[in-house]
């Protein structure tokens, strides 16, 4: 250590000291703000929701679980297999594998119909491309949201799961809520 | 007909200068210099324009009208526009038009994703259209043909598939019926459009009017990925591009390389890739159990067949034509080093000397392929390409028909070229060594030729005229030949005259000159080059010992001196005329190794040990094309699990029998082997193979090629026997005579049965309408009554499952209706 140049030295700037009743309301100003908010929701109704008994109601255009359609005069299915969602799918969780419809005994109204169907819900994003997508309005997103299992292979719902009535278990909201 | 010389002039295409060669069609320039103009029906694979769907539309200054792009050629200065308001008002009015009819069931369609009416209309249509009337209606889908499926109501009148049966093909099938809007594509009378090459109208067809029903509704373009590979069915090793989905292959598409196929595909090529995929198929180690081959483990299976080290110097090797040249490399190796065996063979015909395979292989008289499409003439000697290697029919078809090129054949058969001929001169079976004697000698003006020519069962007189078309002609002659001329004792003196006739007609100064052998295996040139022949090693070497030819190995095993066979991808039972040798041969080897993907009933009856064996889309490995062309087959897909590569099971048992390590014996490495051990071969790699392969003559390495010249025993033909009553027994193996066609289900209806080609004359002697069931030789067989087969032969069907033995082509059999 050399000798310490004068240029070097700066005087520190100290604030006043502080009067007592000041530094205690700087401590616990915002302490008191946050307490006050907590005392107000002790006097309001509870928001919680006793799910599962309860459930969220979701809006009309909610996308939750998807739904395959048939035609309802002649229970045909409308889905032709043409793998359009497949293609949109940001996600890559839909594999399509077509078929030729068999004129005796016909599953789709086109030539073709979609064999295979399997929506991979664990990798699916609910992004609604495949119901924008589709031609034939046979795949739409429906409002239900429950969809955890205990296998990973059991969330790859089939054609019959999509096709299948789904169980509304879903409230919708009504239109001022 | 020499390459046309290419002019280079400048053009302005929507301001831009674009160089493009004189004459060029102005879609082509245009695309040339970045500039994309619409069209459907513009084909050039298909010949000249015909400008059918005026999509093509655009503005040429100095013209009044608007102009079809696809049939107007460029000249020097044109100032073409094809973004004007006139061109693109054109272009909505066409695509309007076109989609009148148009069924839009895009979402239903095969070609959906893939159609060039969707682009079209995407980038040039006007979105809406303004037909509210009631579309045209057709009955759908109607099958063509078992293999295509017909759309009509698809359809927008290109005329492409028409064009293709028409003028490539030449099958003269598939017509437009009726006219104005109700006309549709159809053969005349309704019949299926059943042809060699009727596949590739599903390809050219730029709607979904034409689809394949193998690939129908299989996938759809978002879902699969291309795999390009080499079709290794057959000597002519079109170039494709394999349709992927899930690990399993669902289409082939042809890979246009100009050097090799022009981009067509035969069907075989094009829909017996099922085969891969067959339930039929072995697809597991077989192991003999007391009378019957049971699956075994892979460990088992090696250690029967590393029992073939105690058979030393006692072991035969037959390698079929699918065997790559790495494998074959292995195998020759495994067997020269180390059991002590130079019975290694890759023909069915007999040997040739090493002398004069280094001869035939020398790169000055080697024709090319495209040499095919503009050369003078083209001789074909006793080879019928439709057969043997069918696209290259498609490329001679070409060359007559754009190029004026003169088509001579020489053959037993009749061919299908003959109707092209400007001659067609019949000799008798098995003689096509008398005929190379014969147009020898009438080509040196040797008085020997009318001998000759009558040992061949030819007249001398068309034989002359032959010679006389050939060196009128012009000096680029292009001689196909096919494996048939080199069979038998004579093969030797019917190369030697093959060499003469070339020396003579200069084939070896001119570039688009030269000899194209057509082998019988896929991979015939490249197992020659790598040495899986009894008389030559690696790179066409002498050898100190000749080993024995098939039918000597036959023979040595059927009489006990041979006791371990190994047959490689071949099944001689079937390949073989002489049926009843192998299977006394394979009765009596005590050992028969087999790789095979099925086996003929009396190979599964005695083989002790059958490896499974990769289909062509599993493989990976090189081989050689008949004009050199060395090219890489890829993997597209993983094998089935207990599927092994061939040569990692040769070096396995190498490994186990032998305790000797045979190097690489897959990928890269094995392909560097093979460029060690062939001197013509030298540093080649898979990169410098690529996608399009490489002609081993147009490297350097070519130069290492040792000249040769024959030192075989020249045997002189025999005169070709007179039919007394008996017939001269010929055969010919059709595209459609393998195992690959009966077990993939589209082509199942295409599998043979044994038929016996007769001349009506004959047919009427004989007591015989077509159709009938004849006895030749003691096996029977379904007459064909043919007008252009020469009387006094019969022509049976030979590669046939179920098929008999059959005596050698030329001998004289009985012929009875039963």
């Amino acid at each position: 250590m050399g000798k310490i140049d004068e240029l070097d030295i700066i005087e520190v700037q100290r604030a006043p000291s502080p009067s007592t009743g000041a530094s205690f309301f700087r401590a616990f100003r915002e302490t008191g703000r946050g307490l006050a908010t907590t005392f107000k929701q002790l006097f309001q109704k509870p928001l919680t929701m006793q799910y599962p008994e309860e459930k969220t109601p979701v809006y009309p255009r909610f996308r939750g679980r998807h739904k395959l359609h048939k035609f309802e005069d002649s229970d045909l299915e409308k889905c032709v297999g043409c793998s359009l969602c497949a293609a949109a799918c940001p996600a890559d969780c839909i594999r399509v594998v077509a078929a030729e419809n068999d004129p005796d005994n016909r599953v789709s109204a086109g030539e073709r119909y979609a064999a295979v169907y399997e929506i991979n819900m664990s990798r699916c994003i609910f992004c609604g491309y495949c119901e924008v997508a589709c031609p034939f309005d046979a795949i739409t997103m429906g409002h239900d949201y429950e969809l955890s299992d205990f296998n990973r292979s059991d969330l790859i719902f089939t054609k019959e799961m999509l096709l299948a009535d789904p169980i509304e278990r879903t409230p919708l909201r009504n239109e001022d809520e | 007909m020499p390459r046309p010389e290419e002019n280079i002039i400048t053009l302005t295409v929507d301001g831009r200068d674009i160089q493009a060669v004189d004459g060029a069609m102005l879609v082509d320039a245009a695309a040339g210099g970045d500039i994309e103009i619409p069209v459907f029906c513009y084909e050039p694979k298909l010949g000249g324009p015909v400008g059918a769907c005026r999509m093509c539309l655009v503005e040429i200054e100095g013209i009044p009208k608007l102009q079809t792009a696809c049939s107007t050629p460029v000249k020097d200065g044109m100032v073409v526009h094809t973004q004007t308001d006139r061109v693109k008002e054109a272009q909505n009015s066409v695509v309007e038009f076109i989609l009148l009819n148009h069924p839009l069931d895009c979402p239903v369609c095969d070609k959906g994703g893939e159609c060039p009416l969707q682009d079209v209309s995407f980038g040039y249509g006007r979105g809406v259209s303004r037909f509210t009337e009631p579309k045209r209606h057709f009955v759908k889908p109607l099958a063509l043909s078992p293999l295509i499926a017909i759309d009509r109501e698809r359809c927008i009148l290109c005329y492409r598939c028409v064009r293709f049966s028409q003028e490539i093909s030449e099958d003269h099938q598939l017509v437009l019926l009726e006219r104005g809007a109700a006309t549709f594509v159809s053969t005349f009378d309704g019949h299926p459009y059943v042809a060699p090459f009727s596949g590739n109208i599903i390809e050219l067809c730029p709607v979904g009017a034409l689809t394949s029903r193998a690939y129908r509704f299989r996938a759809r373009p978002w879902d699969i990925e291309g795999s390009g590979t080499v079709c290794n069915l057959c000597p002519a090793q079109c170039n494709v591009t394999l349709t992927v989905r899930d690990d399993r292959v669902l289409r082939v598409l042809a890979r246009d390389n100009e050097g090799v196929d022009d981009g067509w595909l035969c069907d075989k090529g094009r829909f017996a890739y099922q085969a891969t995929h067959s339930d039929e198929r072995i697809t597991q180690p077989l192991v003999r159990d007391g009378d019957r081959l049971r699956p075994a483990t892979w460990e088992r299976a090696i250690q029967v067949a590393s029992g073939v080290a105690r058979h030393d110097g006692a072991v035969g090797a037959i390698v079929g034509g699918e065997t790559t040249n790495e494998e074959a490399l292995l195998l020759g190796n495994y067997l020269r080093n180390t059991l002590g065996s130079n019975d290694i063979d890759s023909r069915d015909g007999g040997a040739l000397s090493a002398g004069l395979l280094r001869a035939l292989a020398d790169p000055k008289i080697q024709a090319t392929v495209p040499d095919l499409e503009y050369a003078h003439t083209v001789l074909l000697l006793d080879v019928d390409p439709v057969d043997d290697a069918p696209v290259l029919d498609l490329r001679i078809r070409k060359g007559a028909r754009r190029n004026d090129m003169q088509v001579l054949v020489a053959s037993s058969r009749p061919t299908a070229l003959d109707p092209r001929a400007a001659q067609a001169v019949r000799h008798a079976p098995g003689s096509a060594a008398s005929m190379v004697l014969a147009l020898d000698a009438a080509l040196n003006g040797d008085g020997a030729a009318g001998t000759h020519a009558a040992n061949a069962g030819a007249d001398g007189a068309e034989v002359r005229a032959l010679v006389e078309a050939l060196e009128q002609s012009g000096e680029d002659i292009v001689i196909v030949v096919g494996e048939r001329v080199t069979d038998g004792p004579a093969g030797e003196a019917a190369g030697q005259a093959l060499l003469r006739i070339a020396a003579k007609l200069g084939l070896g100064e001119r570039d688009g000159a030269g000899i194209l052998e057509i082998p019988r295996g896929t991979n015939g040139r490249g197992l020659r080059e790598v040495g899986a022949v009894p008389t030559a090693g690696p790179g066409l070497a002498d050898l100190a010992t000749a080993g024995r030819s098939s039918t000597e190995i036959a023979t040595a095993a059927a009489a006990g001196d041979i006791t371990a066979l190994w047959l490689v991808h071949t099944d001689p039972v079937r390949d073989s005329q002489n049926k009843d040798l192998w299977i006394k041969a394979i009765a009596k080897a005590g050992l028969v190794i087999a790789h095979a993907s099925t086996l003929s009933p009396e190979l599964a009856e005695h083989a002790n040990v059958v490896f499974p064996a990769e289909s062509g889309a599993e493989r990976e490995g090189t081989i050689t094309h008949p004009d050199g062309r060395v090219q890489r087959l890829r993997k597209a897909i993983g094998a089935p699990e207990q599927v092994k590569p061939a040569g990692a099971v040769i070096a396995r048992i190498a490994e186990i029998g032998s305790s000797v390590d045979l190097g690489a014996s897959v990928g890269p490495a094995a392909t560097e082997a093979v460029a060690r051990a062939v001197p013509f071969y030298e540093h080649l790699t898979a990169e410098e193979i690529g996608g399009r392969g490489i002609r081993w003559q147009e490297r350097e390495a070519a130069a290492n090629l040792q000249p040769g010249s024959s030192t075989g025993e020249t045997v002189a033909p025999q005169p070709a026997a007179s039919p007394n009553g008996a017939l001269r027994l010929g055969t010919f193996r059709s595209i459609w005579a393998s195992p690959e066609v009966e077990i993939s289900p589209a082509l199942k209806f295409l599998s043979r049965t044994p038929s016996a080609e007769l001349s009506p004359e004959d047919a009427q002697r004989l007591g015989v309408t077509n159709g009938n069931s004849v006895e030749v030789a003691g096996v029977s067989a379904t007459a064909r009554i043919r007008s252009d087969v020469p009387t006094g032969n019969v022509f049976i069907e030979s590669g046939v499952a179920g098929g008999a033995s059959l005596p050698a082509d030329g001998e004289l059999v009985e012929v009875k209706p039963r």
